[in-house]
């Protein structure tokens, strides 16, 4: 019970985020009209991708420094959660700009920086599928994890800065000040980015215990 | 050490004749490829085609090129290595290799696009240097994914597969610069993504040579 | 006590008419005739369905846990 608050302060923020981003006041703007609050549940999935990776590419580090195999496996299921993340906020992202911007793909870069990181983690799978060596298979794919990750910073947070964005916050300005997220939006916002890092935590430690309990079971 | 790696990959190369008439003829079919099914000449492309025909058939065949710095070696070779120089020493000296050919690859490209398909860029010193900075960069990607490939199962499709992701981030720099040396803008205008390019190369020889003995152990 | 509060009720006329006075077009009537509450409660059903699953894949592996210990 004492070990589980962080997943009851998860849930909770949830069901206020579900509650306040469907019924609470939204700002009133053009094109946009009610879909600013898929704001509140799209945005979300893209920031819990990316965090999953770094933790993700810190426990490839880890496990390079010093190979325990715990290392390898928290790293490919926070990996794997992050994908899945990845690919929600994909077709969460597909289906709302079809409705705002006329179109599901339409050559954005954060768009493109998001469907690419998903090649990258995907490519991770595939590495790992094809080595048989457990050790060497954690350790190469440790190898790649860091490379592609760093290859893949200036993607998704340089050069959507560079270049015109639909997405807001472009032009050298990380906010998003161009939705006007005032403060009604940023009291769901912020909630919503925590709750469901914390269900994607939880996920992950779901699965890293299904798998060293498979581990130990098999050795 | 380096030098002397160097100077065996030189010779190693040169004395496999059939490997770069391989790699020159897989960039000469690729280009003409590109020119039969354009049927260029006639209705010669706009700038927009130009750019992106040109990185598509140097991609392919700097990574198909590149591939085999260590697809191809055999295992043997590897131990033996292993007993004489350190990892970094070895990582170094392919990738001042790897850059080479890529470097010589790159121009040759440009070279027989001229000659087939025509050379619409205005601003070459512009174009050179972006072309410098590309080869450095996929070198140092490509040397240390062909080393994890080298070790798993099915490498060719997987090198493909890992380099792919990778190199992206590199090439949209050069496509963009592209754009600007194919307009002839000023140098200044392109500082930017001169600079990203060369912070991309920077992180990626940085990591390769950091990451590489932990792939070399095994 | 009294203009107090009349100044309250007019100061949220007035808000209730700014926010109708604007142009842009919300889903107004869905939230006046109340069902919004439906699809409110709807998308928490399934919520609190996926969380209570995880909740329980939580326990089974904590029994297993237990269980291999012994």
């Amino acid at each position: 019970m004492k070990q589980n608050w962080w997943k009851y302060i998860g849930v909770l923020l949830l069901i206020y985020v579900h509650l306040g981003g469907l019924m609470l006041e939204a700002p009133r703007l053009n094109i946009l009209n009610e879909t600013v609050r898929a704001l509140y549940f799209h945005v979300p999935m893209w920031f819990g991708m990316v965090l999953l990776y770094m933790i993700s590419v810190f426990y490839a580090i880890k496990f390079l420094r010093n190979p325990l195999s715990d290392a390898d496996v928290k790293s490919v299921e926070y990996a794997h959660v992050g994908t899945a993340f990845g690919i929600l906020g994909i077709l969460t992202g597909m289906l709302w700009a079809n409705y705002t911007w006329g179109s599901p793909w339409h050559g954005d870069p954060k768009q493109n920086g998001a469907a690419i990181a998903l090649l990258v983690y995907l490519a991770y799978f595939v590495l790992r599928g094809s080595i048989e060596n457990d050790e060497q298979k954690a350790r190469l794919s440790a190898v790649y994890n860091i490379f592609a990750f760093a290859a893949m910073i200036p993607l998704i947070f340089i050069i959507p800065r560079l270049t015109d964005s639909m997405h807001p916050g472009n032009g050298g300005n990380p906010g998003f000040n161009a939705y006007d997220l005032d403060s009604r939006m940023r009291l769901i916002f912020y909630p919503a980015v925590a709750a469901w890092f914390l269900i994607g935590l939880w996920i992950v430690s779901l699965r890293v215990r299904y798998r060293i309990l498979q581990n130990h079971l098999t050795e | 050490m380096i030098v002397a790696l160097l100077k065996k990959e030189i010779t190693l190369e040169l004395r496999k004749k059939s490997v770069i008439a391989g790699i020159g003829l897989y960039l000469f079919s690729l280009t003409f490829i590109c020119y039969i099914t354009f049927a260029l000449r006639q209705n010669s492309i706009n700038a927009a085609t130009w750019s992106a025909l040109f990185w598509l058939v140097i991609l392919f065949s700097v990574v198909n090129s590149l591939a085999k710095s260590f697809i191809g070696e055999k295992k043997g070779l590897a131990i033996y290595y292993y007993s004489l120089a350190s990892p970094q020493a070895i990582i170094l000296s392919k990738i001042i290799y790897n850059t080479l050919l890529a470097l010589l690859l790159s121009l040759a490209g440009l070279l027989l696009f001229t000659l087939l398909i025509g050379n619409p860029i205005q601003d070459l010193r512009l174009f050179i240097v972006t072309l410098i900075f590309t080869s450095i960069g996929f070198s140092s990607s490509l040397s240390l994914i062909s080393g994890i490939a080298s070790k798993a199962n099915n490498s060719n499709i997987l090198m493909a597969v890992l380099s792919f992701p990778v190199l992206i981030s590199i090439l949209l720099m050069a496509i963009r610069i592209t754009k600007n040396a194919l307009d002839g803008i000023d140098l200044a205008a392109s500082y930017d993504e001169l600079l990203n390019l060369l912070a991309i190369n920077c992180i990626a020889t940085a990591l390769a040579y950091l990451l590489f003995p932990y792939i070399w152990r095994s | 006590m009294k203009r107090f509060l009349t100044l309250t009720i007019l100061s949220l006329c007035s808000l209730v008419g700014y926010t109708q006075a604007a142009e842009v077009e919300m889903a107004d009537t869905m939230r006046a005739n109340g069902k919004i509450y439906v699809v409110v409660g709807i998308i928490l059903i399934v919520l609190l369905g996926f969380i209570a699953y995880l909740f329980m894949l939580d326990r089974k592996l904590n029994r297993l846990e237990k269980e291999y210990k012994k």
